[in-house]
């Protein structure tokens, strides 16, 4: 598997929340953007982080019919995920440029 | 819910055999993992068919989808679904329970009447001591617990064994099917007859099977 790490998983959760900011998506379709967007994890790693942040009520699914005939699981952010999106994105913020230069003065040495 | 079972069981169909190996033992591992919400676990199970089928349309191995361990991620699944509530476990097991007795009242009073039917000297009235069928029927539901649950345990492990072996069924055929079943003719047989005699008709046997098993119906509603 290619996400293992604590880390990995919470980075992922945040670019999960971030898709679902902007459309709604079904769980393949969503494994397609996150590639797309060259973040590359194993297509399984998405469900139990979905199941997971539904659990927490930050996203919510409900099923129905797709515009070309089976029916899918659609998700959206709720209020909670969204201000859970934006408590990952000010961590993010605050921790990749020191992390980069940290790791960038190390190359240096 | 039965419509998402249906479903899953008619798309299912559409898996070639190396990929329906694979989901079939991650779905009966997932079903059988205890007190999780029956929705949600239809639900995630769906999607990951759904997502199997695109894979397998792509001519895309299911490793992509389950990685190289797929009982370690069923694993995870499981560890994400919410659990059931306790409200409904409750009335589930009273359910079962009541099935159980039902089936096994209704079927004596039907047998020993159409023994005496058949038969001149089997007796219809038999004598029970209250305390003997209390701490039998008691023991009865404890071993029918402990039998179903060794067994939900024995199948989960089952899952994801490529190739198992008859003997190993017939082994287990043997530890589910003999052993449960010979101690309740231990059971029945030696538990020496104390409490309250009751003298009863057999005939009355069927009606208590059919009013349990209606209070078996309502449990099965109710959760």
């Amino acid at each position: 598997m290619a996400i293992g790490s604590q880390l990995l998983k919470g980075v992922l959760e945040g670019c999960i929340l971030a898709i679902m900011a902007r459309e709604t998506v079904y769980g393949y379709e969503l494994a397609v953007k996150l590639q797309t967007q060259g973040i590359d994890v194993s297509e399984g790693s998405i469900y139990p982080i979905l199941l997971r942040l539904q659990k927490e009520e930050r996203i919510i699914g409900e099923i129905r019919k797709s515009p070309n005939g089976p029916n899918r699981k659609y998700y959206q952010l709720t209020d909670k995920g969204k201000r859970s999106l934006q408590a990952f994105r000010l961590h993010w913020e605050n921790l990749k440029y020191p992390v980069d230069r940290l790791l960038e003065e190390k190359e240096d040495e | 819910m039965e419509m998402l079972i249906e479903e899953n069981n008619q798309k299912r169909e559409l898996l070639n055999e190396k990929n329906k190996q694979i989901y079939e033992d991650i779905l009966v591992y997932v079903r059988l993992s205890f007190s999780k919400s029956e929705q949600e676990t239809e639900e995630i199970l769906m999607e990951l068919l759904d997502h199997l089928l695109i894979l397998q349309k792509e001519d895309r191995d299911a490793s992509e989808l389950f990685g190289d361990n797929p009982r370690g991620y069923a694993d995870e699944i499981i560890g994400e679904l919410p659990k059931t509530v306790t409200k409904k476990s409750l009335c589930l097991f009273g359910m079962g329970v009541c099935y159980f007795f039902a089936t096994s009242t209704f079927f004596q009073g039907f047998l020993v009447m159409l023994l005496s039917f058949l038969f001149d000297h089997i007796q219809t009235s038999r004598t029970y001591s209250l305390g003997t069928v209390l701490v039998n029927s008691f023991s009865s539901v404890v071993i029918a617990a402990i039998v179903i649950y060794g067994m939900i345990r024995y199948l989960r492990w089952s899952c994801f064994n490529s190739g198992s072996k008859v003997s190993e069924r017939i082994f287990a055929g043997v530890i589910f099917g003999i052993i449960p079943f010979g101690l309740f003719i231990v059971l029945f047989y030696f538990m020496p007859s104390f409490g309250v005699m009751i003298n009863l008709e057999v005939y009355w046997l069927m009606p208590i099977g059919v009013i349990l098993f209606f209070v078996g119906q309502w449990l099965r509603k109710k959760a």
